[in-house]
């Protein structure tokens, strides 16, 4: 499949896969390719499918799109090319080619010696890897074959390309775009790559390819023994199954039968030979006559082979390690959030046993009452006072459970808001209401100011109502320490701007300034055993999602204010829709 | 128990400090709460309290001074301390008389408590 990875930007590391027919970018919901990019316009650019490969298209951008850094308005993206849209920069990976085919079973590695399929090829030539290598340094030597000049060029882009397609490609995909570029450079009819089994330390062919219109049912055959000179000698080898002294004798067989050349060569890493890429070709009689017997394969092939071998090598390293690197990332990720989560559950189960045991209390009291036979009302009511002191403590955690709950669920979702026509003053005022006895409880004075302008608007209630939930009850929390503890919530519409605003200010301990992006980092409580850490993350994904954000500004010791902004969708439309559907029901008899 | 003995709580959470001060207070102790470690050790120097509870596990990184400041009141009165929530003796910034992990149960917890005031001089 089709992707396009963030290389660069907000959403680096973020992957969007493509395989519709046309995939918009830009920076809304509504877009397939979304980017939390203030540079990319809200309809940037679209992806168009042809056939097996993707054209982008602005869409009168105000920055433009480029490809490879070249400003375009419409252009056929190929693998690897970089498609930058604001200040993102993104990878783009194409479909994998037909024309590669399943290796296994395609490639047989036989005996040199004694074997039907023998061709008689022998090496006439081997370069180590320290010839190979330094044949990558500019002018080492002076050559002036034009082919070798392109060659050596492509070189540097193909091992950036390589580098950065190792971090987004598996390892399959991988090593298909390095036989592309083979095939690009190197006349070769055929072509494979044998991976290295880590544990049997056996030869798998991974990718075979054929030169187009070349393709054959044909099975290519490598001899073991080159492939063990190959990975034992860690040399590169030229093989041709021509002979020395009878190779331009035209009454030899060979030129009836043509000459088949290889090239095979180990693909040295870092560490060990992680494989080996193998080409070859076969020169016809016709050819061979036309250029006077000079071969197709040189030695300087050759080294051009060995420096490929050993960039790809170097791609195939770091993408098994960046493969492992991810997972391992991973596991301490959940591992993190296991504690973490843990860490909150803990603290509620704390608090449920504080609670419970003075519910225990207070019955134990009551029942020594009940059995000793005297009544003592002021006793009596102790009990009770213990009792229910006791399970306001439960109901609270209780409370907490069902937020963490809800926390979870809002944040682990990939959900889409489910917008309806709703106010979003009597969502506000339903929090508030909601809050006043904890308010209270704390002694912090609770004013709740809703807009007189406030139109009814289109956004998903719920998640609204549980993100100004989230940020009003730290508002409260944070003022349980302030001398007069005082909460104002307010909304606010502006008609200009098309944005609705929430605002939560209060007057507790405020946030220090390097603390404030740490607010929003998921499992950060800042309240000690209370907070979930859950709380502003939910409040800024929600918002997010509606196309909004969360404003903060904070000074230590006079507190904090939150304002959470809305994009302002008047709720016209559907206001007649729902309209029209209570018209239809009342026709029902 | 002796007759009213004074106990220090030190706990951010207003919650665990209301659970534990009722039941203190049920046994006839004189309850001190404070928020922060900073403020418990003031509290401790002036009221000279015999016991003192401090969770450390909610103080999210008990500031090394303050720490300091309450063990030493603490050990001129010599008031025994009980650290709650670190999983570890070592991880305590405080080298403690009693060491309880979370989650733990409030009848232990209190029944340590009055030991700890029973064999007090």
């Amino acid at each position: 499949m089709a992707s396009l990875f963030v290389i660069q930007g907000r959403d680096q590391g973020s992957r969007f896969q493509l395989e519709d027919a046309v995939h918009s970018i830009g920076r809304t919901h509504t877009h397939s390719v979304r980017l939390h990019d203030t540079e990319v316009s809200r309809n940037h650019a679209e992806l168009i499918r042809k056939g097996n490969a993707y054209a982008v298209r602005d869409l009168g951008s105000s920055n433009g799109t480029f490809v490879n850094g070249k400003l375009v308005t419409e252009h056929e993206l190929t693998s690897g090319d970089q498609l930058q849209v604001g200040r993102s920069l993104l990878l783009y990976t194409g479909f994998i080619d037909d024309r590669l085919e399943d290796a296994a079973g395609q490639v047989d590695i036989v005996p040199m010696a004694g074997s039907a399929i023998d061709d008689g090829s022998r090496i006439v030539a081997s370069l180590g890897q320290t010839g190979g290598s330094e044949w990558l340094m500019p002018d080492a030597r002076g050559s002036s074959n034009p082919w070798l000049a392109r060659a050596r060029s492509n070189l540097q882009i193909m091992y950036r390309t390589a580098l950065a397609v190792s971090h987004t490609m598996d390892i399959d995909q991988l090593l298909a775009r390095i036989m592309d570029m083979i095939f690009d450079w190197v006349e070769a009819d055929r072509g494979c790559i044998m991976l290295k089994d880590l544990e049997t330390g056996k030869l798998t062919p991974k990718v075979r390819r054929h030169r187009r219109g070349m393709r054959t049912e044909e099975k290519i055959s490598i001899s073991k023994t080159i492939l063990d000179y190959v990975v034992e000698q860690n040399e590169g080898v030229l093989t041709s199954n021509a002979r020395d002294d009878s190779r331009w004798d035209p009454a030899q067989s060979i030129v009836t039968l043509g000459v088949r050349e290889a090239i095979c060569v180990p693909m040295q890493g870092r560490y060990e030979v992680v494989g080996v890429i193998y080409i070859d070709t076969a020169v016809t009689p016709q050819k061979m006559l036309a250029a006077k017997g000079a071969n197709q394969f040189t030695e300087e092939h050759l080294r051009l082979m060995i420096a490929i071998a050993h960039q790809a090598a170097l791609a195939v390293e770091d993408t098994s390690y960046y493969k492992a690197l991810v997972q391992a990332e991973r596991l301490a990720a959940v591992g993190q959030t296991i504690a973490s989560l843990s860490h909150h559950i803990k603290n509620i189960l704390q608090g449920v046993r504080g609670g419970s045991y003075l519910i225990e209390l207070g019955l134990g009291d009551h029942d020594t009452m009940a059995k000793s036979g005297e009544r003592d009302e002021a006793a009596e009511q102790k009990a009770v006072d213990t009792i229910r002191k006791g399970w306001a403590i439960v109901e609270r955690n209780q409370e907490r459970i069902s937020t963490l709950v809800m926390d979870m669920l809002t944040f682990s979702k990939e959900r889409e808001p489910e917008p309806r026509a709703a106010s979003l003053n009597e969502i506000t005022a339903e929090v508030v209401e909601l809050m006043t006895s904890r308010a209270q409880e704390l002694s912090v004075e609770l004013v709740w100011q809703p807009a007189s302008d406030m139109p009814s608007l289109m956004f998903d209630p719920e998640a609204l109502h549980r993100a100004i939930l989230n940020v009003l009850t730290n508002a409260i929390d944070a003022c349980d320490d302030a001398e007069q503890g005082r909460v104002t919530v307010s909304t606010h519409y502006d008609d200009d701007a098309k944005l609705a605003r929430v605002v939560v200010e209060d007057n507790g301990g405020g946030i220090a300034p390097d603390d404030i992006e740490a607010i929003f980092t998921v499992f950060v409580s800042r309240k000690g055993g209370r907070g979930t850490g859950l709380g502003l993350p939910v409040t800024r994904k929600i918002l997010e999602e509606h196309g909004g954000q969360v404003r903060v500004e904070s000074t230590v010791g006079q507190g904090s204010k939150f304002t959470l902004e809305l994009p302002a969708t008047p709720a016209e439309a559907e206001g007649n829709q729902r309209m029209t559907q209570s018209f239809a029901a009342g026709d029902v008899p | 128990m002796s007759p009213n003995p004074r106990v220090l709580i030190v706990d951010r959470s207003r919650e665990s400090r209301d659970v534990l001060s009722s039941l203190l207070a049920r046994r006839g102790a004189e309850v001190l709460e404070a928020r922060e470690t900073s403020r418990g050790a003031r509290v401790a120097e002036s009221e000279r309290p015999h016991l003192i509870v401090v969770d450390v596990e909610a103080q999210s990184g008990v500031c090394e001074d303050s720490a300091e400041r309450l063990m030493a009141a603490a050990a001129r009165n010599d008031a025994p301390i009980v650290v709650l929530g670190a999983t570890r003796r070592s991880a305590s910034p405080l080298p403690t008389s009693e060491f309880v992990a979370k989650p733990y149960q409030y009848a232990a917890l209190i029944r340590r408590i009055e030991e700890l005031l029973g064999s007090r001089p």
